[in-house]
């Protein structure tokens, strides 16, 4: 139970560090379950989150 | 050994620099001493253990885990550029919107892959090996359109020694005011064209570092054009111009706003050089950059102990009147590029950095 919780930890850290680049390649990857317009969209509502919230 | 030897080269380079100061930088060194003398107080040891194999810091695994999810991305939007029909592309428009799309967010994730992570490395070292260090580097900044040697010169040979002193070529130029120019001039003008003009005078046309830079540089430029061998029109939309974005809309507005408003460290004002950015979410994926007025006062203190340090300065950085906000450089970004009103609420300080006022009872 340690160890599963340690392994949670440790990859949500992971996850966490690397939010942007990982948020990036999903969105782009996306981009086949979406198509470019839906990526566009999402694109410029994080940007403006981004501007307004970080 | 060689390690020893790149280490010392560099110190060399930064006391070269501090040589041809005046007579008011002598002052500065002082302040480096007495900087020093800080984290010798502070126990601040920056070679301290945690090592775990190949990495000096075992934090340093996100920072090797963040590029390579960069190269990942860059190679996922080429694939999709080159197999249309996978992403729904199906005209001129449609491909625009992906270029437009993959561009800007692989613009953003390399400013930070570079201007952060990058960074970070160019202080300390994530590798135990010199090879690895200087291997990883190089291939590295290839995905920001930078030579790794010329990045580590601008930013610790020019911005760390010359902090807001007139050799800073880096920052963004005094107006008569004795401001920052204005945001949108240094984001459009800095890069690649002013860093071009200071990098050839100081590197290329320098006797003394010509040799290397352009070995350096010799390396960087087969590594730069991979993808115009592929595809020279989508390298053109997704290699040059993300490095565009990165470098003008994600590297130099995180320059401006770390500056801006602040003045040379003096024995009376020396904390005043840089602004503390405390938003938690931006500094917890950012490898706490916001830390800022930490960083340029203990440049080998790791990126994950810089929130640690923070809390141990905290009354120092009160006492002395430091520039604190509770937003990180995004937000930042927008006040200083707005209209007079709205940059000034930048000067605005986080309340909890409000020097508490003085008290008026007298104590007998």
């Amino acid at each position: 139970m340690h160890a599963a919780n340690r392994l949670v930890s440790h990859t949500a850290v992971i996850f966490g560090r690397s939010f942007c680049p990982l948020f990036a390649i999903t969105i782009i990857a996306g981009t086949m379950l979406w198509g470019p317009w839906a990526t566009l969209a999402i694109t410029i509502l994080t940007i403006c989150a981004a501007l307004r919230y970080l | 050994m060689n390690h020893e030897a790149s280490v010392l080269d560099r110190s060399k380079d930064e006391s070269k620099n501090e040589s041809r100061l005046d007579e008011s930088s002598r002052e500065e060194s002082a302040l480096q001493r007495s900087s020093r003398e800080q984290s010798a107080r502070l126990e601040i040891r920056p070679a301290a253990g945690k090592r775990r194999g190949i990495l000096a810091n075992s934090h340093d695994q996100h920072c090797v885990i963040f590029h390579l999810i960069c190269l990942a991305a860059y190679a996922g939007a080429f694939w999709l550029y080159l197999h249309p029909g996978a992403a729904g592309i199906s005209g001129p428009w449609s491909r625009a919107a992906f270029v437009m799309a993959a561009a800007l967010l692989l613009g953003w994730i390399s400013g930070i892959d570079i201007g952060v992570n990058f960074h970070n490395h160019s202080h300390r070292r994530i590798f135990t090996s010199h090879f690895l260090n200087q291997w990883f580097g190089r291939f590295w900044t290839v995905s920001a359109g930078w030579p790794s040697f010329f990045w580590e010169y601008a930013h610790v040979t020019v911005h760390h020694a010359n902090l807001l002193h007139e050799n800073d070529w880096t920052l963004p130029r005094h107006n008569l005011n004795g401001e920052f120019e204005d945001f949108r001039v240094y984001a459009l003008v800095a890069w690649p064209w002013r860093y071009m003009v200071h990098l050839w005078n100081d590197l290329i046309a320098n006797p003394g570092r010509r040799r290397k830079a352009l070995r350096e540089f010799a390396i960087f430029l087969p590594l730069w054009s991979i993808p115009f061998w592929i595809d020279p029109v989508m390298a053109l939309w997704l290699w040059a111009l993300p490095h565009w974005v990165a470098n003008c809309l994600v590297m130099a507005p995180g320059m401006y706003v770390q500056h801006s408003g602040c003045v040379r460290k003096s024995p009376a004002r020396p904390v005043s050089h840089s602004t503390v950015f405390l938003a938690k979410f931006f500094n917890y994926t950012m490898f706490n950059i916001g830390y800022h007025l930490e960083h340029h006062d203990h440049p080998r203190v790791h990126w994950s102990e810089l929130p640690a340090l923070h809390e141990r300065l905290k009354m120092e950085l009160i006492d002395g009147g430091a520039h604190v906000v509770p937003y990180g450089f995004y937000f930042a970004s927008i006040l200083l590029a707005g209209p007079p009103e709205r940059r000034s609420r930048f000067a605005e300080q986080d309340v909890r950095y409000k020097p508490a006022p003085h008290s008026t009872t007298n104590v007998a």
